[in-house]
């Protein structure tokens, strides 16, 4: 790394390079591939140096403009920042590989793709970034199109359903976040982070819990918690492989993220019956996400229910976090860095069976764990993570939620986080046998590139390690975490 | 307005009918009407509760007026919508810019456009062009300049552009052929890759950060973002119009 740059010249690297090369695959459309391919190890590059840095001297600031709030428009990395804007690099980097490959014979997607998905990934990490609520409206907007599209990317009636009925609902998502956004200016007169939440407390009662809720609704349909999930399984499996790893693996979790940092910095990290509202409705994700993967014939809609079931973890989080443990809320967050990688590694694992047989009907599989032994151990790996067995990212996240689950003897909640790790097991393992059983007819197979095939398993082994990543990992969490939520989670974690 | 459909790439056989054309909704997607009724009363209660917290609200507001109008001599311009969009918060203006050409390349994406030469205008649309294309032209370079101290600015004056295009897309006249291609789309990033680059640029100054103009150029790096933001909301506007890729 270059010591000589500050934090600042690495944020304005993290926004404006993936920008930049996205402007130029537009432009060069026959030279995409080659500047797509250089602007994410780049962009990956300048993002790991952010993090590093964040991790070493504190959260960093950027006043863009030159303009102190209110005025002007803030970026704040702190280590919740940095921990997904890492998880989005790795993810980004080698979904980018596995795409060079995937789109190889496919000249218009292969020319789309790279200008779209590079602005996703603008998108992604200017939203990290920011500290300001109408600037966070923008990224969202901006990251909400450039999912679309990308779906739609696959052609097809099926790809352009899913896609407009995406579009419609991240929209709408949008719209209500923006009016929630109006609502809190009008009460406190400032966009920006810090400012409202130091104005939250003294602010006129109905318009202030109105904002909170409609923003609250908004990210809560974004990010696909049951009963707002209708959505995202034909987006999600509809849409070309890296296209659905993106989306399950990076672009729930941005909303999810944002969804957090207001209620941690915003709202001040309480709210008991809005906690156990949504801590119900992350039960009713988990359990009826994997009833229905376990269901499903084709095998990324199972990936896509299985999203629906670990999102609902994420919420599920929520009323053992508000109730007081701290851990609770370091395990949400390694809970959804790990779903990042392992599902990005099965949608790529699914992406390989499907160009390797031609289909993705789960009980056709076919003896594939003999011909793509790579993939298989990439989804099995990927399976164990989530799982949550020992000793992957997953099983960390799970881990630290039944222990505050046990603290504050909220045996129900127990008993629905081991069993969601039940159901899982249920559906990875029906991939998993049919992918030993040898089907009755044979059928024309293609051959898959060995660099999706590796990129699959970089990722799946990605969750695996992150499992021992923790001690790393948990100090870069609490980097300029709210005192009052977070300040006592890496003592809590540790004095296990 | 004339119907132009993009054809979606592979077919596509399966698509919905438009509303109001004669294939009646499959049965799998209508609600039950008791559902129906439910979620419309849902929706009321939704719709009174907001109105409620609206009717609640603080009057006055407080607001970024007066802070905005403390520090408008240092932004350069002295209109102070154009010194918030182009100054104080000119990152959000850079994203919005991005959210446009990001439309179009998601546009693009999705199909061809039928292009504007199979247009047969009437006589009226034959005519109308020729006296309103150069008048149009005229006044967006005048509500351009005009944004520094008065309403107007690079959106409005990109939003004429953009008309012109339409009009002249209307009337059947086709894209020239050296417009076509690699020139276009510079045309259409344009306005991102100018401000974008003068953004990271000011950030290389000594003290300086992402999009801090220096008071003393400020004015000129507003006039030449806003020029080419114009030319490239223009562009894009009409070639969504067109509606697919050249």
């Amino acid at each position: 790394m270059l010591p000589v740059l500050a934090a600042p010249a690495w944020m304005l690297a993290v926004v404006f390079v993936p920008l930049a090369a996205a402007l130029l695959c537009f432009l060069l459309p026959r030279r995409a591939v080659i500047l797509g391919l250089v602007a994410a190890v780049l962009t990956a590059a300048v993002t790991f140096a952010l993090t590093l840095e964040v991790a070493a001297a504190g959260t960093a600031h950027t006043l863009l403009g030159g303009w102190a709030a209110p005025l002007g428009i803030l970026w704040r990395a702190d280590g919740l920042s940095a921990a997904l804007l890492a998880m989005t690099a790795l993810v980004g980097v080698t979904v980018s590989l596995y795409a060079a490959a995937y789109f190889r014979d496919d000249a218009h997607a292969r020319v789309f793709f790279w200008p779209l998905w590079l602005l996703l990934w603008t998108a992604l990490n200017a939203l990290y970034l920011s500290a300001d609520l109408f600037n966070l409206y923008v990224t969202l907007e901006l990251l909400g199109f450039a999912a679309v599209s990308l779906t739609a990317l696959g052609g097809g009636a099926a790809a352009l359903t899913g896609a407009i009925r995406y579009l419609l609902v991240s929209v709408l998502g949008s719209l209500s976040y923006l009016l929630g956004v109006a609502l809190l200016y009008h009460s406190c007169g400032s966009v920006d982070i810090g400012l409202v939440a130091a104005c939250i407390p003294d602010a006129p009662r109905p318009a202030s819990q109105v904002a909170a809720a409609a923003m609250m609704a908004g990210l809560i349909l974004k990010t696909a918690l049951f009963p707002f999930h209708f959505w995202l399984p034909p987006a999600h499996g509809s849409a070309p492989a890296p296209v659905s790893a993106v989306l399950s693996a990076l672009v729930v979790k941005a909303s999810f993220y944002l969804l957090l940092r207001l209620w941690l910095d915003v709202l001040g990290g309480g709210g008991r019956w809005a906690a156990e509202l949504l801590g119900l409705l992350g039960v009713a994700a988990v359990l009826w996400g994997s009833v229905l993967a376990l269901r499903q014939e084709r095998l990324k809609l199972l990936i896509a229910y299985s999203t629906v079931a670990q999102i609902g973890y994420l919420f599920l989080a929520l009323p053992l976090a508000v109730a007081g443990g701290a851990a609770a809320w370091t395990g949400a967050l390694y809970l959804a860095l790990a779903h990042g990688l392992a599902k990005a590694a099965m949608f790529l694992s699914a992406g390989n069976l499907l160009r390797f047989g031609g289909h993705d009907r789960i009980a056709e599989l076919d003896s594939a764990v003999h011909r793509l032994p790579l993939t298989l151990t990439a989804f099995a790996l990927a399976g164990v993570s989530i799982m949550g067995l020992p000793p992957s990212g997953g099983f960390i996240g799970k881990w630290l939620l039944l222990k505050a689950a046990f603290a504050q003897g909220r045996f129900g909640l127990v008993v629905v986080i081991l069993l969601g790790g039940v159901l899982a097991a249920a559906y990875v393992f029906k991939v998993v046998g049919h992918a030993f059983t040898p089907a009755a007819r044979e059928r024309r197979l293609r051959t898959v590139p060995p660099g999706m095939e590796w990129s699959a398993l970089l990722l799946a082994a990605a969750a695996i390690v992150l499992g021992l990543t923790l001690p790393l990992i948990s100090p870069l969490l609490q980097v300029g975490a709210a005192p009052a939520a977070m300040a006592t989670a890496f003592a809590a974690w540790s004095a296990a | 307005m004339s119907a132009q459909r993009a054809t979606p790439r592979h077919g596509g056989g399966g698509v919905q009918a438009p509303a109001g054309a004669a294939r009646p909704v499959p049965a799998d997607t209508a609600l039950p009407r008791a559902a129906r009724v439910l979620l419309a009363l849902v929706l009321l209660a939704v719709f009174g509760g907001l109105a409620l917290a609206v009717l609640a609200l603080a009057q006055p507001a407080p607001g970024l007026a007066a802070a905005v109008a403390g520090r408008i001599d240092d932004s350069g311009v002295s209109h102070p919508v154009t010194a918030v969009l182009l100054n104080f918060r000119g990152y959000d203006t850079l994203l919005e810019l991005v959210v446009l050409v990001l439309a179009l390349v998601g546009t693009w994406s999705v199909g061809r456009a039928r292009g504007c030469a199979g247009n047969a205008p009437g006589p009226l649309l034959r005519q109308l062009p020729r006296l309103l294309a150069p008048l149009m032209v005229l006044v967006a370079g005048y509500l351009l300049w005009a944004g520094a101290h008065a309403p107007g600015g690079a959106f409005q004056a990109g939003s004429l552009l953009g008309g012109v295009g339409i009009l002249l897309c209307l009337s059947g006249q086709p894209l020239p052929g050296w417009a076509q291609a690699l020139v276009l789309r510079l045309a259409v990033v344009l306005g991102v890759a100018v401000f974008a680059a003068l953004g990271a640029a000011a950030a290389l100054l000594p003290g300086g950060a992402p999009l801090d103009w220096p008071p003393a150029q400020a004015k000129t790096l507003i006039l030449t973002i806003e020029l080419a933001a114009m030319l490239s909301i223009g562009v894009v506007l009409a070639a969504l119009f067109a509606g697919g890729r050249p």
